[in-house]
């Protein structure tokens, strides 16, 4: 229990980070920034896989434990605690946070080593790992929200970190404002939950639904809507997904920890966390399943098109957290945590290596200006392709194989999967192949175009190491049936989530599956390679087709989502605002401001300072109290 | 009067015998270090009795004083804000021309008034309390003669507060001819419900209530306030602000629990009307105010105001509701005169708002705690102002004050314009480089400034401790 015991340090220990940053400012040494950035989260990720290793060895009662720190404020029935909850669900998302972020703290000790808010960024990141870590350890939606908004506040102050050009700081504003149509949407999801079933604490909060609700309840589906709201924005999912490629703006660092790793599959997790709410709205979970189908097909079809080597990973991103919709929207829970998990591994791989490789050409983000990179980093290269081929899940040596197999094959056999739902991921599967390996043909093959300035050092080559031994061999803890069929991981995590309800399939249906998401990712490098590497002129032939750059331009642009909004939200909102500027809802707040300057102005005569008038004050006062008497 | 009778009556013993002991020093040895530790000597073995006291309590010790854990409860928090307002004083007067020693008795004596205020059970004992406390305050406000706005402030004080206590003496006096009484508890017990009726006893209360309200400065007895606030020293202006009106607040407090305010017809409605005219009054006056001491005599006189809601509330939670804002309020207005006091040089103290224009570049960590400060007077979140306030919403909601509770938030709104506008000038460029070359911080004050900065934050994240204990003290008055 001693080791469950230092549970708070975990969020506690970053966030101490933070304070010390934040109050020393730029005083200390780069060294002692890094030292104490860094370090807090490296300590933070010892604590908790000690704890983990006790949790797995001897699990609490219940397989949960939970620690109340504190009671906030007790008035009425409202009682948030200060309370963290490990059960599997959350060690598993710690487990990353903590892993991946030390690892990107450690990547960026160097790879911000030149920039001048050297300590800002570590602060930011700090407070940013302990916003997380309280997040997914919250035992209550309250805390929960106030980590919620943590992250988003990190995301935006890091997406604007170079404050000085006006387009990141565009960025960070449509991230936060994006973000927060689905915020919105969450917190009124809170009030209603709290309203109807009188409780925040999460555990409580499922019991009672699950006693009051049926399923297909109006009041559950409502509530379920509402937190999808949250989760969509937070994850960048259709249709809030148009903040997540601008906000590419902020540092790589950034967007490996926060835009890809951890906070965006953050609705994820709280889909998983509320899981009963969405089984007893079949509509909305149905839901789930066809925008994590959508997203990650649109998201894919974009990727294919981007020239910007961090905007494909970042469409990348969507559309592999649109694999984890998918699942989610299935009921394989189980599986939409593992694909976290992998995915973590791989895609923060994939960012920190395009990383080394913008900043080795002087910020070149442009894949077409880059080439035959191979040589000159051959260490990146070799984990940047390790990253690539887990992230086109290649079959039987990378993680995501068994974490996307696992996704397709609960898709097509769960009770509410589909032969759509699966033909869409096997599209996206082999559509994700042949995006990522043209970018890796684009960037490390064919002729050398320019020269590398800047070779990586050991700071940066050692995440980059484990990270790829991390995306080969984190699958292997969950493989198919036919593959040994361990089931280390679900296992684990049914003792926090209830298990995928698979319709009976015949084995060699299972093989089949199996098979044909096995094929689709060497056909899409296949692709790649014939268009990108062998006969790249064949590209610019279709590109040159009308219909052709046609698509092209749609597709780059995020099919055109950006222009919508703008037409159909943001201009007439404008409009709307500068013709309405002077409408009557102002007047109450006016009238205050007008009233209350005009009777400043009356009193302030009462103000005379002189002592007779003070007295007179006093006697009137008296007298309209004893009047009052006589007339009450 | 047996032993733990003198044993109960151990604080005010101390702190008068504390008095003494200073007064004795200043004659034979007047060293300023000397008496400011016999002075905070003196009110810390206070506080330390009132838990030697706490085994006694209840009793009453005669029928004038009763020791009861409410009364302790007060007395503690008046002896805490009067080791703070002493420490600020030691960095405020050192180096002074003048031999100043003589105040540090005056501020014990303050003290001591008000404890037997909040001790008090009967008319005496609260006249007496009121009497310690007022003349010692007459000779605090004007205590740098050097200061024209000082002596100006002492002779207004004096004059109005010996009107409002005739007020108060007339009261008293009709209230013993009603009921030939003036024990608080008898007052209660005799009150029949023919005597709620008779026009000799409500006037005897509503009087009372004026000569109380100078005290509490709320409108439309608050006219003093800023005048007085600005011309004393800002120590004194915070032991006004905070303790003297606190121990007031207290009294009232008791007494309204023993009586209910809703049997007396118009004593209810007069003091809601008191309670809208002053959030009023003091936010509105506090709008355009340059002199950052007046603003806060102002936002003192709407922080009686929100306090009043609580107060006629009634009820359990009103009480706890009532005693949490106040120290909140406590709290947050020491460190605000703290900081005023820290930046204030010898000559005059700084109080106007361009003196602290761009006092974040100068001093980052004085005006951080400042902001806090201001933001806790403004009941943000995080801060120890926004649970007070939470509170007392809390209790105006319970008791369907819904008119008090909408002026209150309309009130909220309000001061935050203010409130920002110091916070906006703390962070604003400075007027001009060379200005104000800022006075020397010492330590003592910077640890006091650093120490109610931390109960600020703690108030505000983790009151429970600090709820509890009120449960266990004031809120066993009901």
């Amino acid at each position: 229990m001693i080791m469950f015991k230092l549970l708070w340090l975990i969020p506690a220990l970053p966030f101490a980070g933070f304070i010390i940053l934040a109050l020393t400012g730029s005083r200390l040494t780069r060294t002692r920034t890094a030292v104490i950035g860094a370090g807090s989260a490296g300590l933070s990720m010892v604590i908790t896989i000690l704890t983990g290793i006790r949790f797995i060895g001897s699990p609490p009662p219940g397989n949960a434990y939970v620690q109340v720190l504190w009671t906030w404020m007790s008035v009425g029935g409202f009682r948030p605690e200060i309370a963290f909850r490990l059960d599997a669900l959350s060690l598993a998302m710690i487990t990353v946070v903590t892993a991946v972020g030390f690892l990107i703290h450690l990547y960026s000790s160097e790879f911000m080593a030149g920039d001048e808010g050297y300590s800002r960024f570590f602060a930011y990141m700090n407070l940013f790992v302990g916003s997380m870590l309280t997040l997914v350890l919250a035992d209550n939606l309250l805390l929960l929200y106030l980590g919620w908004e943590g992250v988003g506040l990190c995301s935006y102050l890091l997406i604007g970190f170079w404050y000085k050009d006006t387009y990141n700081g565009y960025a960070a504003r449509k991230a936060f404002v994006v973000t927060r149509i689905g915020d919105t949407a969450m917190g009124i999801g809170l009030f209603l939950l709290f309203t109807v079933l009188g409780t925040l604490q999460i555990q409580e909060l499922m019991q009672r639904a699950l006693q009051q609700w049926g399923s297909g309840n109006v009041m559950a589906g409502a509530a379920a809507a509402l937190l999808l709201g949250g989760a969509l924005g937070k994850s960048a999912q259709l249709p809030l997904q148009t903040w997540l490629p601008d906000a590419m703006a902020g540092p790589t660092p950034v967007s490996a920890l926060i835009h890809a790793a951890t906070m965006v599959t953050a609705g994820v997790y709280l889909i998983a966390r509320t899981h009963v709410l969405f089984s007893l709205a079949p509509l909305v979970q149905a839901a789930v399943a066809v925008i994590g189908a959508v997203t990650l097909l649109i998201a894919g079809f974009s990727a294919l098109t981007q020239s910007d080597i961090k905007r494909v990973l970042a469409y990348s991103t969507i559309s592999q957290i649109g694999y984890m919709f998918l699942a989610l929207g299935v009921g394989a829970w189980s599986a939409a945590i593992f694909h976290f998990m992998t995915h973590a591994f791989f895609k923060a791989l994939l960012f920190l290596g395009a990383g080394v490789v913008i900043l080795g050409l002087h910020n070149e983000h442009n894949m077409f200006k880059m080439g035959g990179l191979r040589k000159q980093l051959p260490l990146t290269f070799w984990t940047f392709l390790i990253g690539a081929a887990s992230l086109s899940a290649l079959p039987l040596v990378t993680a995501g194989y068994y974490s996307k197999d696992l996704i397709l094959y609960s898709a097509w056999a769960s009770e509410a999967g589909s032969p759509l739902l699966w033909a869409a991921g096997l599209a996206g599967a082999l559509l994700t192949a042949l995006y990522t390996f043209r970018m890796v043909f684009l960037v490390f093959f064919g002729e050398e175009k320019t020269r590398v300035e800047r070779k990586p050092g050991m700071q940066i080559k050692i995440p980059l190491i484990i990270l790829a031994v991390l995306s080969i061999i984190g699958g292997f803890v969950e493989t198919p049936a036919s593959l040994g069929g361990l089931h280390i991981f679900t296992k684990f995590m049914y003792t926090a989530l209830p298990p995928v309800v698979n319709l009976p399939l015949p084995a060699t249906g299972e093989f089949i599956l199996e098979i044909e998401a096995a094929l689709a990712p060497p056909i899409g490098i296949f692709i790649a390679y014939l268009f990108f590497l062998y006969r790249p002129r064949y590209t610019g032939r279709l590109a040159s087709t009308p219909s052709g750059s046609a698509l092209h331009r749609f597709w780059f642009s995020g099919w055109g989502f950006d222009w919508i909004y703008d037409r159909i939200i943001v201009r007439p909102f404008l409009w709307f605002a500068r013709i309405d500027k002077n409408d009557f809802l102002d007047l109450p707040y006016l009238g205050t401001i007008w009233a209350g300057k005009g009777v400043n102005r009356l009193l302030v005569h009462t103000q005379t300072g002189k002592v007779r008038w003070y007295a007179v004050g006093i006697v009137i006062g008296a007298i309209l109290a004893l009047s009052a008497m006589v007339f009450l | 009067m047996g032993a733990d009778d003198l044993l109960a009556l151990l604080p005010l013993l101390v702190i008068a015998a504390a008095s003494v002991v200073v007064m004795l020093a200043v004659a034979f040895y007047r060293k300023h270090m000397l008496t400011v530790q016999l002075t905070l000597g003196g009110l810390a073995i206070a506080f330390i009795s009132l838990f030697a006291v706490a085994s006694v309590v209840p009793r009453k010790v005669t029928p004038l004083i009763i020791m009861d854990s409410y009364a302790l409860f007060y007395m503690g928090l008046i002896f805490a804000a009067s080791f703070v307002v002493t420490i600020l004083s030691y960095g405020y007067i050192e180096g002074r021309e003048g031999r100043q020693d003589e105040y540090y008795i005056l501020l014990l004596l303050a003290t001591l008034g008000s404890a037997v205020l909040v001790s008090s059970n009967h008319f005496a004992s609260f006249f007496l309390g009121l009497q310690i406390l007022s003349i010692s305050l007459y000779v605090l406000i004007a205590y740098f003669r050097v200061s024209e706005l000082g002596n100006e402030a002492g002779i207004k004080y004096l004059i109005l507060a010996a009107s409002s206590a005739s007020f108060l003496l007339f009261g008293m006096a009709l209230v013993y001819a009603q009921l030939g009484t003036m024990e608080f508890s008898l007052i209660a017990q005799r009150s029949t419900a023919a005597d709620m009726r008779s026009a000799l006893l409500l006037a005897g209360l509503i009087l009372i209530t004026v000569g109380a309200g100078f005290k509490l400065a709320v409108a439309p007895f608050h006219m003093w306030t800023p005048d007085v606030y600005e011309g004393a020293p800002a120590p004194v202006s915070a032991f006004i602000a905070t303790v003297s009106k606190g121990a007031m607040l207290a009294l009232l407090l008791r007494y309204f629990t023993l009586v209910d305010i809703r049997t007396f017809g118009p004593l209810f409605p007069v003091f809601t009307a008191i309670a809208i005219a002053s959030m009023f009054t003091g936010n509105l006056l506090a709008l355009f105010q340059d002199n950052i001491k007046r603003i806060l005599a102002y936002s003192s006189i709407a922080h009686l105001g929100y306090m009043l809601v609580a107060f006629l509330a009634s009820g359990a939670l009103a009480v706890a509701a009532v005693s949490y804002y106040l120290i909140a309020y406590f709290v947050a207005i020491l460190g605000a005169f703290g900081v005023i006091t820290l930046m204030s040089g010898k000559v005059k103290d700084a109080d106007t708002l361009d003196e602290f224009r761009g006092l974040a570049g100068r001093r980052p960590w004085l005006s951080g705690i400042f902001t806090a400060m201001l933001l806790s007077l403004a009941g943000i979140p995080l801060t120890a102002g926004f649970i007070g306030k939470f509170y007392i919403v809390t209790a105006g909601v319970g008791s369907a004050l819904w008119l008090l509770v909408l002026v209150l938030a309309v009130n909220s709104a309000i001061s935050l314009v203010y409130y920002l506008r110091i916070v906006a000038a703390l962070y604003a460029r400075s007027l001009a480089e060379e200005a104000v070359a800022a006075p020397h911080l010492s330590l003592a004050g910077g640890i006091v400034m650093a120490v109610l900065t931390l109960l600020l934050v703690w108030l505000g994240v983790y009151p429970s401790p600090f709820i509890r204990m009120l449960q266990t003290t004031v809120a066993r008055l009901i």
